[in-house]
Formats: C-alpha cells, structure tokens, sequence
C-alpha cells in the first residue's frame, strides 16, 4: 500500500478554516449526480401533475417555528434583520408549502399538488448522516381529504424512489390517529406521556411497562398499548390491531389504513409498503398517516411524510393535507453504495482550433446538438493534446490544420487528416 | 483470515444475513453462554484476535468492537443488531431501538465520594469536581439538582481522582462495590441502573425483519423474565 506523504497544502489565514462543520461543497461528478437525480426526480412529480413550489430560503422565524414542533424550532438558525426582527432559515419546506396554500392559494381549485426541491438549515450536532444543510425534494397535496390522497403521496414516493434507481427499498407505514385515539383514553398529558412515547420509540417493552406503571393503566388500554411494538409487518396487523381496538376511533382509524392498503394494491406498489402501528414519532403535526422509508446499506430513513390535516389551518382557511419529502443527499449516498455508477463526466472531443473561423463555427454546431466540446486554450501538439485526452477520458482530438483542414484522431487509432465537411459528417455519426 | 469490507457490502445487500457487534469484555463473557443456548454462539478462530467471527448459524457474523462503540456501529447501520450495556446507551444518546433486555451485565452507576462525608446532601455542594467517564450521565444528575458540577472526564480508574484530590467525588459503575471500598470511598447515590440491551439498527429492523424477529426471540425464550431494578 502507498501511503500519502505530501503534506497538506498550505491554506492562506483567510481560510483557516474553509468550511463550517455540516455543510458540503460538491463538484464534478458529485454535483452532476446531484443535478441528475433533482432533474429525474423534477419530471416523476411533474408527471403526476405535480407543479413546482421555490419558497425563500429565510422567513420570520415564528412563522417557521410555529407549528413546527419544538424539535423543529431549536434547530433553527435565527438572525435578526434590521429592524430587530427574528429571521430564521428554512428547517423544512412543508410548513411555507402550507404557508403559501393558506394564504396566497386559498380560492384556488383544490386539491393543490406543489412540489418542491431545496436546501433546508438545521443547526443540529453533527450526528448519523446528518447534515446542517441538505436537501429535500417533496410533495405536498393539499385540500384532499379522502384516502386516495394517502395513497397517492404514498404511491408517488414508492415511484420517485424507484425513479432515483435505488435496487431495494421498503416503506414503514403508521397511523398517528390510531395512537392519538388511544392516548386519548388515558387521562394523563404532557411530561407524563413523554416516557412512554420515549419507550414506544425505541420499542424498549420493559421502559413500556415501566411507564404504564407509572401511569396506573391497566385491563385492556394497557394490553393494546403494550401490544404497540409488536404490531408491525404485513396487511395481517390490521387484523391483530382490530382486536386491541378500545373506541370507535381506532377503529376508525384502522378502517381508513385498509382502504389505503385497498389502494395500493391496486398501484402496484403494497409490496414497498409495509405497516406499523407502533411508529409514532416524527414531526409533531401529523395527524393520520405517517411513514419513513429505508433501504438496504444506509442505516437511517431516506423519506419520511404523513397526514397532517390541522397545519394549514394555522395559517388561514384550514385545508387536509399530506405529504412526503425525501432527502436527497441520503438517497445518493445509498445508491453509490448500492454500486451505482454514475454516467463519466469528460468531454466528447478535445479542440484546438486557435483562431480559425471555420473550426470555430463547427465547434458551435456540434455544441448545439448536445455534444461536449472543450477547446484546448494553448498550443499544445498533437501527441501532448492526445495525453490530455488520455487523462480526461474524451475519446479523441481535433487539431486545426490550415484551410479547410482538421487532424482528427480518436483513442487507439492513427490520426487522420479531414476536410471540414468529412470532419462534420464523421461527427454527426458520434 | 481477516474478513473486512467485502463482508459489509455482501451481508448488507442479503436480506436475510445479520451482522452483529458484540462489546469486548467483561459483557462479552457473559453474552456468550446466552446465544450459544439460542442457537447464535460464537466460533472462535485460532488466535483469539480475529474482530470478525462467525457464529454456529451461517447467516450471522460478530462484529467485536469496544463497549463504548457498539451502538455507533450499529446506528450507522454498519452492523444490524448489537449487545451494549444500558449505561453506555444512555451516555451515548445513539438513535436505536431496544427490543430486548438481556438478563446480565448487571450493575449500577454511582455516585461516589470519601467515605466519610457520606452523609451531607450533594445539593448542597456548591460547585463539586466530579471525575467520571459518563460526563453526559453525570451532567444531566447535578443539573436536574441544581448544582454546578465540573466535570472531569477520564478514560480510566475514576477512583483514583480522589485519592489525589484530582475531583470531590467519582460517578462510576458499581458491581460489588468493593473497588470502593479498597480506596476509601462510598457510594452516595444511584444515578442508573444497567443491565445488557440487545440493540438494533431502524433501517434494518425494517429491511431484515425476519431474520431480526428470529434472532430477537430466540434470545427472548432464552431470557428468563427477571424483575428490572427500580430507576
């Protein structure tokens, strides 16, 4: 093995420093990918008739934190602007989607489709895959109430995942209302709750236990809330959740998850999907469904949406809403792992021209057909342009050679000298 | 033979093989009866330093790591389950899952000082030098007292911090106790009960449920259901 014995460069004392901790410069390859899959993941939204959504990157800070969840609003980067007033960055992008559908799209026909792929700042400790800026591509359908809507976001998040190439992913589906209509039989709030909502996250059964000690519950409440863990896997948990049902409520609630599963059979896409009653963390404003997603070599979600009906009534006219981000950077870093193999970044053919007109013009025929053209700026001969082509990967050179004349030579073959129509007609052909 | 990255890409790829850390150690010891019993022990190679080892059911590999780096291995989903004690879990604050409690690897953190101020109340100390390798754990105990502890984090032999009048007090695991008591100090307060957790990664619970399910409860049958001490 080499082991690297350079030192490192020398940095000017303007850049001691280069870069705060959790943000990233991408170039090359890193950056193409990047673009590619927004660009894939842009058309699979559209296509559903999704249309796009570019809120600022900064708002007043309660306009973010107010239905943000506390979570959410700690991790906020707030500054103030000038007349003192708190700013803060973008967390996510769903509460300025509900912003702007309550009060700049309210008479507009409903449901709402928007869409939406940016940065989000969470000033957070460095921790599992997790960056201070990164970025999500998402969905919103807002103004739809019924089950469909549900099962559309969830359809679309199977079909935009697909799209990004991952080889394998699996959605983990929960339904908020089921728990809530069961926390709603226990007369107990806050801090009281938060032990066993910690305990339900991390499926600790003896935590669990512990804090319905604490809470005195007993009979049937206690034995559907202990049965919460293990109420996960396939369409048959419904079943298994019926029989802990102590209201109408859950039942309900229950009702709504079948006819959604009903639906996704019907998409072709209920082999992704599959259910957990016992999910309940997440964003505070979920109300019905809620899901994550996850697949095979990155160890935390790629995705993660639900219902939430009450957001957009914080801002004015209440509409039902549900959506699905998902976090791009995480499903690149997945699917390099996966083996994916991005498409080589190098240029089609590598060009001296000098200041020959008529090369010059070719040149910008063939760049307006799509091919990459680079122009070598120097006067480098014919063997010195071929290794630098060698060492970009461009598959051949071009050499000006006098009226009317170009050396063309392509990797592994001798060079041949062509007229400019030769030269045009062989390029048409790449 | 040294297994390494071609065993993280294939066993992360294959749904139904698990890898699992085990922390080096005393926990280790006392893991290794259980999961031969559940069918899961460990073979062990010729010299005893291999840190990838195979276990009786093919689809499953160990991973053994420190005690401190089990649940970062497995949050990061480089390893799918893994065994650590509540104590380092708590200190360490990872973002698992903990389906099961393992009935071993009992023992409680403590805190300590000279045996004999054993009776004055901690909140009463204005501003006490507490040596520990739990400062996360030692934090949040003087904090929720109102006191303004300092914090003196060290890697080893906590006990000895006093002796040299390095801190006031220790917060350390107590087993017997008697590690105390040989260098003149007492056990004041209770700050966490421990025991081993069988930890497991959210994307792989996901992903690999059966095998995960399987594993998870032959060590549940063979755990007996002891009385988790009172926190």
């Amino acid at each position: 093995m080499r082991i690297d014995t350079q030192p490192v460069q020398e940095l000017s004392p303007h850049v001691q420093w280069p870069l705060p901790q959790g943000v990233v410069d991408l170039v090359y390859q890193d950056a193409a990918s990047k673009r590619e899959l927004e660009t894939a993941l842009r058309g699979c939204f559209r296509a559903w008739s999704y249309d796009e959504l570019i809120p600022p990157s900064f708002e007043y800070a309660d306009t973010l934190a107010s239905e943000a969840g506390t979570q959410l609003a700690e991790e906020m980067y707030r500054f103030t602007d000038r007349d003192g007033r708190t700013l803060a960055l973008r967390p996510d992008l769903t509460i300025p989607a509900a912003r702007v559908a309550a009060t700049r799209l309210h008479d507009q026909p409903m449901p709402l489709r928007l869409f939406y792929i940016g940065s989000v700042f969470r000033y957070e400790a460095p921790q599992a895959g997790r960056q201070r800026e990164f970025t999500q591509a998402g969905i919103e359908l807002i103004g739809a109430g019924a089950p469909a809507a549900d099962a559309e976001v969830l359809a679309l998040t199977v079909e935009a995942l697909r799209t990004a190439g991952l080889a394998q992913f699996q959605l983990a589906l929960g339904q908020m209302a089921f728990f809530h209509a069961l926390l709603a039989e226990l007369e107990a709030a806050g801090p009281a709750l938060h032990g066993l909502q910690s305990a339900l996250d991390r499926k600790n059964p003896a935590d669990l236990a512990a804090a319905l000690d604490q809470l005195a519950v007993a009979g049937p409440l206690r034995r559907a809330i202990s049965a919460l863990p293990e109420l996960q896997g396939g369409p048959e948990v419904l079943a298994r959740g019926r029989a802990l049902c102590v209201n109408d409520a859950m039942a309900a609630a229950l009702d709504r998850l079948s006819a959604i599963h009903e639906l996704l059979l019907a998409c072709g896409v209920a082999e992704e999907i599959s259910f957990d009653l016992g999910e309940t963390r997440g964003m505070e404003y979920y109300t019905g469904i809620t899901f994550k997603g996850y697949t095979p070599g990155l160890g935390f979600s790629i995705c993660s949406g639900g219902r939430y009906d009450d957001l957009v009534g914080h801002f004015g006219r209440p509409q039902p809403a549900v959506g699905c981000a998902l976090w791009v950077d995480r499903i690149l870093l997945a699917r390099q792992r996966q083996g994916w193999q991005p498409a080589p970044l190098r240029p089609d053919l590598l060009w001296q021209t000098g200041a020959c007109p008529d090369c010059l013009r070719l040149v910008g025929q063939l760049r307006r057909r799509g091919l990459r053209v680079e122009l070598d700026l120097g006067d480098l001969d014919l063997e010195a342009l071929r290794a630098r082509a060698a060492g970009q990967g461009a598959p051949r050179v071009a050499l000006c050679a006098g009226a009317d004349a170009v050396m063309l030579a392509s990797a592994g073959a001798a060079p041949r000298r062509l007229s400019l129509e030769q030269f045009a007609g062989e390029a048409a052909t790449w | 033979m040294v297994e390494s990255l071609p065993l993280a890409a294939s066993q992360h790829a294959d749904p139904s093989r698990l890898v699992v850390a085990l922390p080096k150690g005393r926990l280790l010891d006392e893991a290794r009866g259980l999961l031969a019993q559940a069918g899961y022990g460990l073979l062990e190679g010729d010299n005893g330093r291999q840190l990838v080892l195979p276990s009786a059911a093919p689809h499953v590999r160990y991973v053994l790591a420190k005690p401190s780096d089990v649940p970062v291995y497995v949050e990061y989903g480089a390893c799918d389950l893994g065994i650590a004690g509540l104590d380092v879990l708590r200190e360490a604050q990872r973002d698992l899952l903990e389906p099961l409690l393992l009935p071993f690897g009992y023992c409680r953190l403590a805190v300590a000082g000279p045996a004999e101020r054993a009776g004055r109340p901690l909140r009463l100390e204005p501003n006490p030098r507490v040596a520990t390798k739990f400062p996360r754990l030692t934090e949040a105990f003087f904090r929720q007292r109102g006191v303004s502890a300092e914090i003196i984090e060290l890697s080893g032999s906590v006990e000895l911090a006093p002796l040299v009048d390095l801190a006031d007090l220790v917060v350390d695991l107590v087993q017997s106790g008697q590690t105390l008591a040989d260098n003149g100090l007492a056990e004041l307060r209770v700050i966490l009960h421990s025991q081993a957790v069988l930890v497991a990664n959210r994307a792989a619970w996901r992903l690999k449920s059966q095998a995960i399910g399987a594993f998870v409860a032959s060590l549940r049958d063979r755990s007996s259901v002891g009385d988790r001490p009172e926190l």
